[in-house]
C-alpha cells in the first residue's frame, strides 16, 4: 500500500512536469531564435533597419493560392543593406517578380506552411517537393513562361532548344515542341555502304561529331542485323529512280579526270558547301559531315542527289544548286576523289542471319526508329517512352533509382538519366545523347517546369501562334527549291541561322540584293555560316527581288532623305569621336569585327532603315547587340547622312 | 547490468557505422556526377552573378574577354585596349556607382575612350547591376 502511494506521488510529479513542458516548448521555437538574432543583428548595424516583432509571418499569394511562412525567418529579404549578411537574413537578389505577390514556394518549392528549417526545405515524409537546388531554379520560370525563349532564364531556354533539336517528342509526349525533320530511310539500300552503316549505327558521333542521331548502344550483332534489314530498302518512296552515272563523270584518261576534279573543286568552294557542311570537323554544323562522304554513299546516289536533293530526300533543307551538267559531273567527281575514309576497313563478305529481316524489324520497332525516320510507310509506335507533360510532378516513389546510389531527388534523377540514360537499368531503351553536364542540367530544368500546377491564365506567358506564311507563285517555288527557310526566317517562319528577311527590302537596296546573289559575301568577317552561291540566273534573281520589294517591306520605314555636306561632316565626327562606332564596325580596313563592315554602306542600305535602326536597333532586330544610344533626331540625321555618303 | 550497457553501446556503434557507410557512398556518387562538368563554377554563383554572366558573355566578352582580361577577340582592333577586370588594384578602387555609370553611359559619359559604348539604352537598370555583379567576380581572388 505504501509502495502504491509512492508510485502515485511520483507519477503525479511527472505529469506536472510534462504539463509544464508543453507550453514552455512553444516559447523555444526555432523561428523565435532567428527573430531574436535578427533584431540583434539589425540593431548593431549603422543603417536604420526596423526590428521585427516576434511572431509567425506569412505571405499569402492569393492568385496562386499559396501560403508561405518563409518570411518568418527570412526577415531581411527587402533590406538592401543585408545583401552580404548571413542566412536566413540575406536580402533577396533583385528579380522581376515581387515575392509579396508571388510568394516563395512557387519558384523555390519546399513546404510553405512549415515553420522549422528542416520541414520547410528538406525532404519530409509525404512532401515530395523539397526546395530546388540553385542550379535548377529556372525550372520554376517554365511553369508560367511557356514560350521557347525566356530572356531572363537562359538555362531554361537552352534546355528547351535542346529538347526541340534532340527530337524528344519522337518518343515522348510533351507539349509545346514540334517534331524535327529527319531524313527518311526509303532507298537507303541504294544510298549507303553497308560497312559504313554498321559503324554509324554503333556510334553516330564516331562519324560526325555533332550528329543529331543519339547512340543506341547496340551490340555488334544487333547493329549487323539492323544494317542487313535496312539495306533491303532499295527503292525511294517517291517513285524516284536513280539516273545512271553519265559517261563524262568517269573519263578514261587520267588527265581528263584531273581537269574534271579541278573544276569540281572550284565550284565546290564557290558554292560554299562548308557554310553548312563540316569537312573533317571544320565548317558549319547545319548539315552533315562531308569529310568521308565518298566512303558513305554510292557515286550514283551522290550524282543524283546533287542534281536534285529533294527528289531523293523529300523535305531536306538543301538548296538545288543551279549547276550545269558539266559542273555537276565535276563536283561529283571532286567529292568522290577527295572525301574518302581511309580508316573504313574492307570487311569480308558477310553472311546474314537467315532470319535477319524479322530480327532487324523487331529491333527497328524496339528502338522506335520510326518515331524519327520514315520507312516504307511504317506507323509510329504509340507511347514509346513515358509521357513527360507533367514530369515535374513525378513522385519519388514512382521512380526506380535502380542500383545507382545518387541522392533521391527528382532534379538529380533527371540530370543523371540524361547524362547516362541506362545507368539506372541496363535494359532501358532510351539512347544516349552525349549531353555535357551543362546541357543535361538545362534539359532537366526545362523538363522540371512541366507540372500540373494550376496557374491562373492571366499569369501564363504563352508562345504566339505558329506562322502560317507560305509564299506562293514563282517565288514560292524558288523558296522551296532553294531551301531558304533552312537558314532564313520570313514572317516568323524558318530558322535564324542567317538574317530575318521579313523587312529585307526596307533595309537593303534592290541593286545591292541583285549583286549579292551573284557574288554573296559575308558582311561580318567572323561568321562561319555564309550565304552560298546558288548560281541563280538573272531571271530568277529578278523574280526574288521583285517579290521582296512588294512583300518584304514596311511602309513605315520608308523615308525620303536628302543629303548635304554639312551633315556629312557632322556625322563623321559623331561616328568617330562621340559614339565610337569604329569599335565594332570596320570602315576603310580600320575598326572592329563585331558588327558588319560599313564600307559602301550607302549603296547597300536605305536611309529610312538607317534612321530607324539608329533610333532603336532592337525594334527592328530584337537579337541585335548594338547599343541603343538614344540619339537626338539631328544626330541620327547627321550619322545617316555620313553613312549614305559612303558609296 | 554491465553486459546490457556494453550491448547498448555496441548497438549504437554498429548502427552509426552502418549509417555512415551508406551515406558516404551515396554522397560520393553525387559528387562525381556533379563535379565532372566543365561548368562546375556555375552553381557557386549567386542569382545576380549568373544572370550577369549570360549578359556579359553576350554583350561584353567580345572586347573584354571571357576571362575578363580585356583580351576579347575584338580587343585587337581597339586602342586604348579594353579594361582588364582582373586588375584587382584598379577594380577595388573603382566604386560601384562609377562602374555602373561607365556601363550605362559608356566611355563618353565618364571622360574615357568613346570606344566603350553606352549600354543604358539597351540594358535595363536591373540588367546593368547584374552585369556589374559578374564583373566584380573577376577581381576577387579565386579559391
Amino acid at each position: 500500500m505504501e509502495k502504491g502511494r509512492t508510485y502515485f506521488a511520483l507519477s503525479s510529479v511527472v505529469l506536472l512536469v510534462v504539463l509544464a513542458i508543453s507550453p514552455l516548448k512553444d516559447s523555444f521555437r526555432e523561428w523565435k531564435w532567428y527573430q531574436y538574432e535578427y533584431n540583434g543583428l539589425v540593431s548593431a548595424m549603422p543603417q536604420r533597419i526596423k526590428p521585427t516583432d516576434i511572431g509567425i509571418k506569412q505571405v499569402w499569394a492569393r492568385t496562386l493560392d499559396r501560403i508561405d511562412r518563409c518570411v518568418t525567418c527570412h526577415l531581411g529579404l527587402k533590406e538592401k543593406a543585408l545583401a552580404e549578411s548571413k542566412q536566413p537574413f540575406r536580402s533577396h537578389p533583385r528579380i522581376y517578380h515581387d515575392f509579396e505577390d508571388f510568394g516563395c514556394t512557387i519558384c523555390h518549392e519546399g513546404q510553405g506552411p512549415a515553420t522549422s528549417f528542416m520541414e520547410s526545405v528538406g525532404k519530409v515524409k509525404y512532401w515530395d517537393k523539397p526546395i530546388f537546388p540553385k542550379e535548377y531554379m529556372e525550372a520554376s520560370c517554365g511553369k508560367c513562361h511557356k514560350e521557347a525563349r525566356v530572356l531572363q532564364a537562359p538555362i531554361l531556354t537552352l534546355g528547351r532548344k535542346l529538347i526541340e533539336e534532340s527530337n524528344c517528342v519522337a518518343c515522348h509526349k510533351l507539349e509545346g515542341y514540334s517534331k524535327q525533320w529527319v531524313p527518311g530511310l526509303d532507298g537507303i539500300g541504294s544510298k549507303v555502304n553497308r560497312n559504313w552503316l554498321v559503324r554509324w549505327l554503333k556510334n553516330p558521333r564516331g562519324y560526325f561529331a555533332k550528329a543529331k542521331m543519339p547512340n543506341f548502344l547496340l551490340s555488334d550483332e544487333d547493329a549487323n542485323l539492323l544494317a542487313d534489314f535496312l539495306m533491303t530498302f532499295k527503292s525511294f518512296g517517291s517513285e524516284a529512280v536513280l539516273e545512271p552515272i553519265p559517261k563524262k563523270l568517269t573519263p578514261a584518261s587520267a588527265s581528263d579526270l584531273e581537269k574534271l576534279v579541278e573544276l569540281g573543286s572550284t565550284r565546290f568552294r564557290e558554292a560554299r558547301c562548308i557554310s553548312c557542311h563540316p569537312i573533317n570537323g571544320k565548317g558549319g554544323y547545319v548539315a552533315t559531315e562531308l569529310g568521308k562522304v565518298a566512303s558513305k554513299v554510292s557515286l550514283q546516289w551522290l550524282y543524283n542527289y546533287l542534281k536534285n536533293p529533294k527528289r531523293l530526300q523529300p523535305g531536306v533543307e538543301m538548296p538545288r544548286y543551279r549547276l550545269k551538267e558539266s559542273e555537276l559531273n565535276a563536283v561529283t567527281a571532286y567529292m568522290q576523289s577527295e572525301f574518302i575514309d581511309y580508316e573504313l576497313e574492307e570487311v569480308p563478305p558477310h553472311a546474314p542471319d537467315p532470319a535477319y529481316h524479322e530480327k532487324g524489324l523487331a529491333l527497328f520497332k524496339k528502338y522506335n526508329c520510326s518515331g524519327c525516320h520514315e520507312l516504307g510507310g511504317m506507323k509510329k509506335a504509340e507511347e514509346m517512352g513515358p509521357e513527360l507533360t507533367s514530369i515535374g510532378d513525378k513522385k519519388l516513389y514512382e521512380i526506380d533509382f535502380g542500383k545507382d546510389s545518387i541522392e533521391h531527388t527528382l532534379p538529380l534523377y533527371l540530370f543523371t538519366k540524361l547524362k547516362d540514360p541506362r545507368v539506372f537499368l541496363a535494359t532501358m531503351k532510351m539512347p544516349k545523347y552525349e549531353f555535357t553536364d551543362e546541357e543535361s542540367r538545362a534539359v532537366a530544368v526545362a523538363l522540371l517546369g512541366n507540372t500540373k500546377e494550376l496557374i491562373p491564365e492571366e499569369l501564363k506567358v504563352l508562345p504566339g501562334p505558329p506562322s502560317t506564311y507560305s509564299p506562293q507563285g514563282e517565288f514560292g517555288k524558288l523558296v522551296d527549291d532553294l531551301a531558304c527557310f533552312g537558314c532564313h526566317t520570313m514572317f516568323g517562319r524558318g530558322r535564324l541561322v542567317a538574317t530575318d528577311l521579313t523587312l529585307e527590302s526596307s533595309q537593303a537596296q534592290g541593286e545591292w540584293i541583285k549583286g549579292y546573289f551573284r557574288v554573296p559575301y559575308s558582311l561580318r568577317p567572323i561568321l562561319t555560316e555564309r550565304m552560298p552561291n546558288l548560281f541563280l540566273n538573272d531571271r530568277e534573281i529578278q523574280v526574288i527581288v521583285d517579290y521582296m520589294e512588294k512583300v518584304f517591306i514596311a511602309d513605315s520605314l520608308e523615308q525620303h532623305f536628302e543629303n548635304d555636306q554639312t551633315r556629312v561632316t557632322k556625322g563623321k565626327i559623331l561616328f568617330y569621336e562621340k559614339y565610337g562606332c569604329q569599335a565594332c564596325h570596320q570602315l576603310n580596313l580600320k575598326g572592329g569585327y563585331v558588327g558588319p563592315a560599313l564600307d559602301k554602306v550607302g549603296s547597300r542600305l536605305k536611309p529610312g532603315w538607317i534612321i530607324h535602326w539608329l533610333k532603336d536597333p532592337q525594334a527592328l532586330n530584337p537579337e541585335s547587340i548594338e547599343p541603343n544610344n538614344k540619339m537626338a533626331d539631328d544626330e541620327v540625321e547627321a550619322l545617316t547622312a555620313f553613312l549614305m555618303s559612303l558609296k | 547490468m554491465r553486459t546490457l550497457v556494453v550491448a547498448c553501446v555496441l548497438q549504437i556503434l554498429v548502427g552509426c557505422s552502418n549509417n555512415n557507410k551508406s551515406t558516404t557512398s551515396a554522397k560520393d556518387t553525387v559528387r562525381v556526377v556533379q563535379d565532372s562538368g566543365a561548368n562546375a563554377l556555375l552553381p557557386s554563383l549567386t542569382y545576380e552573378e549568373r544572370q550577369g554572366r549570360h549578359l556579359y558573355m553576350k554583350y561584353c566578352a567580345v572586347c573584354h574577354g571571357t576571362e575578363g582580361k580585356g583580351d576579347g577577340f575584338n580587343a585587337f582592333n581597339l586602342d586604348p585596349k579594353p579594361r582588364d577586370f582582373t586588375d584587382s588594384r584598379y577594380m577595388s578602387a573603382l566604386s560601384d556607382a562609377r562602374l555602373l555609370e561607365t556601363i550605362s553611359q559608356g566611355g563618353r559619359g565618364v571622360n574615357k575612350s568613346v570606344l566603350m559604348p553606352s549600354w543604358g539604352g539597351r540594358l535595363t537598370t536591373i540588367e546593368r547591376t547584374y552585369v556589374m555583379a559578374f564583373i566584380r567576380l573577376f577581381g576577387k581572388p579565386k579559391n
